[in-house]
């Protein structure tokens, strides 16, 4: 039983990491909900009596423990909200670059930067150019890509 | 540890005022002065009744109130010490001197003030809980508002920003919350002190995987080396009150968080740890951040880079262990928050007045001596010299004052490229914000001035560990 929970566990972390390492944002918040239920999973094998449910009036017998429980109940709705929040952001993202990839959302952003550092430099005329050399292969780069 | 009604109470307080008062802000609109004002005035009774507190833990030991009325160890305890105190105050200082910077500027979302709340009492709460769980929860409060924080005014790379921020943190805190239930699981307990004694007759192997897990999730709160990655790409990004928040009161929680788990809860993992770990580590963190900051230029990737550096000096004080790296680490967090919440307000003015607030603040990281980062240099360096052998104590003696010197040159950097700049074209900012960043920084100098206060603070927080670890 033991070997099964952490198979389970280990699966269901490992898909989350793997997701959390995604370019894809939506997939992040995915990888995250994965990763947060592999932590209540663990909660509720981390009791330390198995049996019966522990509601009055109590039939002879071992109990399950309702002190996980609780804890996991908790855990859920933290995790819950938190992803509720996480889409949300994603949402807010996609609404001003009209895409969930970290990486083009990131391109985009440089690109805005440097077009606002450009139009508030160049009037006072200094130190533009070893930044913008500095810039400039980076931003190619991206793009080729 | 019974007492009267009053001591009952006195821990509810500092956590329940902001609570409350942030369930009922978050209907009103933020933007309103008088709201602002309603949620400063929330924090500043927390504070008060922090002091309160502090002052009656510091007399008379431990202050502890089990919710409601269960017998002791069945219901759930707050537990204030004087190590949870001296953390608390500090943070809700350093919240409170943020939010009022903000008003000073002017609000721009409804919910602000009442998410600010929430970090607080999240932060209170977490600093005076005795429960493992309930850390966790008070944990997730403050994270969850400062994750919408982050994003406060909604500029792109702000909520980009808070997206990362979200993500690697809550990967810390699933990892926290596994190493809580692997705690639980071999220990039966929730209580920090129950558990602190049964890990100490527990095999090291089961409780060392646990330890690795909680204090990985503690390095990763609090930025450090290995774990660093996203915390300048935040600390740059978000608006100056909010990543004093962050540096300042936020990151507490990770040397809170090794303080009382390792050093109270776990004392014989964090040593098996300290000696190569800790103090390689500390070393090669406080180097990089130092040398990463030099290499920057905009003032606040430079102040991020330091906050890393910074972190590692509470590293090597608490790998020393003993009473006076624990004091030292006690008193290197409370005066580095403070340094912290004075450069990054101090980054989105301009003027006289705030060029000197600021370059005490530098002074303060430098560890010059009328600052407080004197004190907490010094600290530093008598934890540094009581660690055993000549050659170990040399080595780090030499690494605080390289450590020291690196961060001279980098504030100055800063100061000079920031603030002493002819025919400084910028707006100086609202006359309110100034002032309230030049009276931390008088702070900083007082306290250091007159550290007796602090000291002995840090001292009997130290006195708490040791006696705890038994």
């Amino acid at each position: 039983m033991i070997l099964y929970s952490a198979l389970v566990f280990a699966t269901i972390f490992a898909s989350g990491t793997f997701l959390l390492l995604q370019r894809d944002l939506l997939r992040v918040v995915v990888g995250i909900v994965l990763v947060s239920n592999s932590a209540v999973f663990f909660i509720i094998s981390a009791g330390l009596t198995r049996g019966a449910a522990p509601v009055y009036p109590l039939e002879s017998g071992p109990v399950s423990d309702p002190l996980v429980q609780a804890m996991a109940l908790t855990a859920l709705v933290i995790g819950f909200g938190v992803a509720g929040l996480l889409l949300a952001m994603v949402y807010r993202l996609y609404v001003s670059h009209g895409t969930v990839d970290g990486e083009e959302i990131a391109g985009h952003e440089m690109r805005q930067a440097e077009a606002l550092e450009r139009a508030e430099r160049v009037p006072e005329g200094e130190e533009v150019p070893a930044e913008e050399q500095d810039a400039e292969p980076a931003r190619e780069g991206r793009e080729a890509r | 540890m019974t007492g009267s009604a009053a001591s009952h109470v006195l821990p509810v307080l500092p956590v329940g005022i902001p609570w409350v008062l942030a369930a009922v802000l978050a209907l009103l609109d933020g933007r309103r002065r008088w709201v602002g004002l309603l949620a400063a005035g929330g924090l500043a009774a927390s504070l008060a009744s922090l002091f309160w507190l502090a002052s009656v833990v510091l007399r008379e030991g431990p202050v502890s109130t089990v919710a409601g009325g269960w017998p002791e160890n069945v219901g759930i305890s707050l537990r204030a010490d004087a190590l949870g105190a001296a953390f608390a105050l500090v943070s809700v200082g350093v919240i409170l001197a943020s939010l009022l910077y903000e008003l000073a500027l002017g609000v721009r979302w409804r919910a602000f003030p009442a998410l600010v709340l929430l970090v607080a009492a999240g932060l209170t709460g977490l600093f005076l809980t005795g429960d493992v769980f309930n850390f966790y929860v008070f944990f997730e409060i403050s994270m969850t508002a400062s994750f919408i924080l982050t994003g406060y005014r909604e500029a792109d790379y702000q909520v980009r920003g808070a997206f990362v921020f979200a993500v690697v943190n809550l990967l810390g805190s699933v990892v926290f919350l596994i190493g809580i239930a692997a705690l639980y699981s071999i220990t039966g307990s929730l209580d920090m002190r129950i558990i602190a004694q049964r890990t100490d007759v527990l095999e090291p192997v089961s409780v060392i995987a646990v330890a690795t897990l909680i204090f990985a999730a503690f390095f990763l709160k609090l930025g450090l080396f290995p774990f660093h990655f996203w915390l300048p790409a935040v600390y740059v990004g978000s608006h100056p009150p909010v990543a004093a928040i962050l540096s300042g009161a936020l990151a507490n929680i990770g040397g809170y968080g090794l303080l009382r788990f390792g050093a109270g809860i776990m004392p014989r993992e964090l040593e098996l740890g300290s000696t190569a770990v800790l103090v390689l580590g500390s070393a090669s963190i406080i180097i990089y951040g130092a040398l990463q900051a030099i290499s920057r230029r905009d003032t606040s990737e430079v102040m991020a880079y330091s906050a890393i550096g910074q972190a590692g000096y509470v590293i090597l004080a608490l790998g020393v262990a003993g009473p006076v790296g624990y004091a030292a680490a006690v008193v290197y967090s409370v005066v580095n928050s403070l340094n912290n919440g004075i450069v990054f307000l101090a980054a989105g003015l301009r003027g006289p007045l705030v060029g000197g607030a600021f370059a005490v603040g530098a002074f303060s990281i430098a560890g010059v001596p009328p600052a407080a980062g004197f004190v907490a240099k010094i600290a530093v360096f008598k934890a540094a010299i009581a660690e055993g052998p000549l050659l170990a104590s040399l080595a780090l003696v030499a690494l605080v004052f390289v450590g020291g010197a690196l961060s001279f040159l980098y504030s100055f950097q800063v100061y000079q490229r920031r603030f002493m700049r002819p025919g400084d074209g910028g707006k100086p900012g609202p006359r309110a914000a100034r002032l309230l960043v030049a009276a931390l920084a008088a702070l900083v100098v007082l306290l250091g001035i007159w550290p007796e206060p602090l000291v002995s603070l840090g001292e009997a927080a130290a006195a708490v560990l040791a006696g705890g670890s038994g």
